[in-house]
């Protein structure tokens, strides 16, 4: 074959090649309304996708799904958003992102009324609200329970533990390296699950990240205790957890390593999966321990409407259907080994069906009526990566307790400008 | 020169794209880093001139985070270079079942980086990763890979190096293939033993091939990001916290001039150690008669 | 320097504990594709188990998989196309035609590659909204031809500077153009060089996630985006991601065996004889 051939072949794929995406590169001219939805990717996705073609067809809405990565959806959202672009119609957001992103989106205080609020659970609605302006409606609300083998425990006669000593306690009572048990399992890596194990000790003992005059206050007895106690629990941990994130803890307790764990209820139904879970059937779900007071950790998916959207009456159409009772049945019983989405409705989670899916659903239930939530700034996802990154130092070695505090506080200090 | 003025008839549809495309944007970028732009309060940008950059020059994170990145940059380059180096010159001899391995040699690059990076967490879990299985078994205990702060900058290393030697190795066996045969054969006629040959051909023929690997991986592993923030997220601590985790960390939190001024800071780096490198590429050569 | 089978058993054995190395996280995010992820945690390891599909099924039938492999591999060959024109008429500009300003814009080419990513990713942003090509297969070419560009003016470059002076000017005695020498002579003889340049481009573009998550999302949404996407706030899916990943990297090992066959010498012999 001679090189002209050669060449006369490359410049038929090339033309061939442009001329399959100019035509590949045709957009979906809406017919009829449509909504683009900026989503997390991931088994919610799937959920959601399941249940898409039935709203389709009941509104004739049509709904464009944007998914992004859970560590860069936030990215993707604040870009869009700020540099007013109008990409998203509707915004499947976490909780700590509204006040940050509330003067991009609608506020939806009238439409609310509209909805049954007497079958939401109150501090899921709040989860929405940023000073006292509600943005965004409850979809998926998640919070952090205490998990552990309920064979174990009553192989020994015992309940599971209500405060930070008694948990303390029962860690190092089935604390057996040798045999590969351990304690509890939480995370002690620079990851952020850790600095929010941490900050739930210190919450537990009374103390708050930042105080009612705006400055970071975790530097007090109350914080110290916490963290303390934190540092402890990590010594009937398993041996590595310096390097565990969020699915480290969810193996632990799959693989029979752990005998109890700190977790979101987001992590819980993977441990309930035979093809991942070896202790499936095995586990017990109660509340989060407590000490001076109980602060279950609450984080809720909500869903927002964009302020520039020009579909604002079929967006608020979405998010009626995403957060009700239809959706949130359905979403609770997909079969999705991964993880399920939590509807926000009382209705639902005590609904008898919903148990057979969600084995932890009363616990979850029951934590989410006293959650406490993180502090509503706009300024949050800075001091929360300095609450990060200090305490994967303190973990570390690379600071004691009192330093680490201190540097908590400093940081939040200057980040709010005080 | 062969083509006099026609060459730049060559140069031209390249250039004019790459600095429409890039060099603008670099500049657009640079000049962000004199601002204060906070994402969540887009009509409340403010020119703060050098305070970015002098934010970076005081902060010890920083100055840390460069430490850990040039360990980073130079071990694995060391390493990626040697490697890739001895795989090209084993592969340059003409036994026919080598031709076959050339493509799995190759696999690594063709693993998306996150999912190598996460396969690799699951082979370095302390407890139920296969590597410290066997490691046990024969003895040698169960290192702590990803918690312990020297180990964690051993880890990305390797992972790094795993999946960038294909690339080295490809690079320079191309290199080495273009060699013409006739030059070895008439070294050989004379006498020259394997080892002359290589001293005084294939050295001096390779040198910019080598360096330019080199040059490209130096630069590339100090911009590294996905390995590193999957496998150990910049932890145990700081420990392999580098420039482009903090840079991701300021862009993560929508402070646009601060992460450009990283973005700037760690350009000039980059800079430097290329001129450094490149005075040798650049040396004056001509096309060989 | 006679190859003999001493050097063949010795070159073998070197490379037995690096292809072991290299091989290996294939080896288990290929099984790890057709294992439950209990299994994967089996101890001791298990490398003989039954396999299922549950994985590859759910990866197929979750999410659209293969428009977004059509997508990947749209853009990867346009970016592959583009890199190797523009970056083979710059480089043989650069080899045979020098200026005083030559070494300058040598380094200023490289210049964009000294600054990370990120930073370009809201001037790419604000500019690809601005053109309105935002989530178009042309807005993320554009992109990733400027990422694939500069090394590979570079790579070409070393490689052109090696080919003989004489054949050329012969070549253009003989009347041809700048241009067809380039095409009939250069180009043949430094193949290895665009098979090297062609593998990277076309890498550069497959592997590429953050330009290709925000300045896409649905239409143009390619394969990193989607993997990535099974790394969910629950932790990562190791089953579906390791499907998804053996799936991606087929047609990377396909292009490689098409093109390793310009990798070879010979071509060289030929030029220089005829």
């Amino acid at each position: 074959m001679t090189i002209m051939q050669n060449a006369g072949r490359l410049a038929a794929a090339v033309l061939l090649i442009l001329t399959a995406m100019l035509t590949a590169d045709a957009r979906v001219w809406a017919q009829g309304k449509s909504l683009t939805l900026s989503m997390l990717a991931g088994y919610k996705e799937d959920v959601l996708r399941a249940s898409l073609p039935e709203f389709e067809r009941k509104t004739g809405i049509k709904v464009v799904v944007d998914a992004a990565p859970f560590g860069d959806l936030y990215k993707k959202q604040l870009l869009s958003l700020s540099t007013g672009g109008g990409r998203y119609d509707v915004l499947f957001m976490d909780e700590p992102w509204i006040p940050p992103l509330s003067e991009f989106l609608l506020p939806l205080n009238e439409r609310m009324k509209t909805l049954d609020l007497a079958d939401f659970i109150p501090t899921t609605v709040a989860a929405g609200a940023f000073q006292g302006t509600q943005y965004a409606v409850p979809v998926d609300p998640n919070v952090q329970i205490l998990v552990y083998r309920k064979d174990l425990f009553d192989q020994k006669g015992l309940k599971p533990p209500a405060t930070w000593d008694e948990l303390l306690a029962a860690a190092k009572a089935f604390h057996d390296p040798a045999k590969e048990k351990y304690g509890i399992a939480v995370t002690a890596s620079s990851d952020i699950q850790t600095a929010l194990y941490m900050l739930l000790a210190m919450w537990s003992y009374g103390a708050e990240l930042v105080d009612a005059t705006g400055r970071g206050s975790l530097n007090s007895a109350a914080g110290r205790k916490g963290g303390e106690v934190f540092l402890e629990l990590l010594k009937f941990a398993p041996p590595n957890v310096r390097s565990y994130n969020f699915a480290d803890v969810n193996k632990a307790i799959q693989l029979g390593h752990a005998v109890m764990a700190i977790q979101w209820a987001s992590g819980a139904r993977p441990m309930e999966d035979k093809t991942r879970s070896s202790v499936a059937g095995k586990l017990g779900y109660a509340l989060v321990p407590r000490a001076v007071r109980q602060t279950p950790m609450r984080g809720v998916w909500t869903i927002a409407i964009a302020k520039s959207s020009a579909n604002q009456d079929a967006a608020w159409q979405f998010a009626t259907w995403l957060s009700g009772k239809e959706f949130g049945q359905a979403a609770v019983k997909y079969p999705s080994a991964t993880s399920a989405i939590h509807s926000p409705r009382v209705s639902v989670l005590r609904d008898a069906g919903t148990r057979a899916f969600l084995p932890y659903a009363d616990t979850l239930l029951d934590s989410l009526q006293i959650t406490k939530e993180r502090p509503r700034l706009r300024e949050y996802a800075d001091i929360q990566e300095n609450l990060r990154v200090t305490a994967g130092k303190l973990t570390a070695g690379e600071l004691t307790l009192d330093a680490a505090l201190k540097e908590i506080d400093a940081g939040t200090n200057r980040i709010l400008g005080k | 020169m062969a083509v006099g003025g026609a060459g730049r008839w060559f140069l031209l549809p390249g250039l004019v794209f790459l600095f429409a495309i890039d060099l603008i944007p670099l500049l657009y970028s640079g000049w962000i880093s004199f601002y204060d732009w906070w994402l969540i309060r887009p009509r409340d940008v403010r020119f703060v001139g050098l305070a970015n950059y002098a934010r970076l020059g005081v902060d010890p994170e920083f100055a840390r985070a460069v430490v850990v990145t040039t360990l980073f940059t130079a071990g694995a380059v060391l390493v990626e270079f040697l490697v890739g180096l001895a795989l090209a010159l084993l592969f340059a001899q003409p036994f026919r079942f080598l031709r076959p391995i050339r493509v799995l040699l190759l696999l690594p690059l063709f693993v998306v980086p996150v999912v190598g990076a996460t396969m690799w967490r699951v082979i370095f879990h302390p407890e139920v990763g296969v590597l410290n299985y066997y490691l046990a078994a024969v003895g040698l205990g169960r290192p702590p890979w990803l918690s312990d702060p020297t180990l964690a900058l051993v880890s990305i290393t390797l992972v790094d190096a795993w999946r960038t030697i294909p690339f080295m190795f490809l690079v320079m066996y191309a290199g080495l293939e273009v060699l013409p045969a006739e030059l070895f054969e008439a070294a050989a006629v004379d006498g020259a033993s394997a080892w002359q040959s290589f001293r005084h051909i294939t050295v001096p023929l390779l040198t910019y091939i080598m360096l330019l690997a080199v040059l490209i991986r130096g630069m590339d592993a100090f911009r590294e990001f996905d390995i590193i923030f999957v496998l150990t997220g910049g932890g145990p601590g700081t420990a392999t916290q580098t420039i482009q985790i903090l840079n991701y960390r300021a862009f993560g939190l929508g402070h646009m001039g601060q992460a450009n001024a990283i973005g700037m800071v760690t350009l000039v780096l980059v800079a430097i150690m290329c001129f450094v490198l490149m005075r040798a590429i650049l040396r004056p050569r001509g096309p060989r008669a | 320097m006679r190859p003999t089978r001493l050097r063949a058993t010795l070159t073998g054995l070197a490379l037995l504990p690096i292809l072991a190395w290299t091989l290996f996280p294939i080896y288990w995010i290929t099984t790890a594709s057709f294992k439950t992820e209990l299994a994967l945690y089996a101890k001791p390891p298990r490398w003989l188990f039954e396999p299922i599909l549950d994985n590859y099924a759910r990866v197929l039938t979750n999410i659209p998989f293969f428009q977004y492999l059509k997508n990947s591999l749209v853009i990867a060959v346009g970016t592959t196309l583009g890199s190797l024109v523009l970056g083979t008429l710059a480089g043989y500009g650069f080899a045979r035609f020098h200026f005083r300003a030559s070494e300058a814009v040598r380094f200023l080419v490289l210049v964009t590659r000294m600054a990370p990513r990120m930073v370009l990713v809201v001037p790419y942003y604000l500019m690809m909204q601005r053109l309105g090509l935002l989530d178009t297969y042309t807005g993320l070419l554009v992109a990733y031809v400027s990422f694939a560009l500069p090394f590979s003016i570079w790579l070409l470059i070393g490689f052109f500077v090696d080919v003989p002076l004489d054949v050329e000017e012969a070549a253009m005695i003989d009347g041809c153009s700048p241009l067809g020498v380039l095409v009939r002579i250069v180009i043949p003889i430094a193949a290895p060089g665009l098979v090297v340049a062609a593998i990277f481009a076309f890498l550069v573009s497959w592997n590429e996630f953050l330009f290709a998550l925000i300045l896409s999302g649905v239409e143009a949404k390619t394969l990193p985006v989607v993997i990535a996407g099974l790394n969910t706030d629950a932790g990562p899916l190791y089953g579906e991601m390791s499907a998804a990943a053996v799936m991606v990297m087929l047609p990377n090992i396909v292009m490689t065996l098409v093109l390793q066959r310009y990798l070879v010498k010979g071509l060289t012999l030929g030029a220089v004889k005829g």
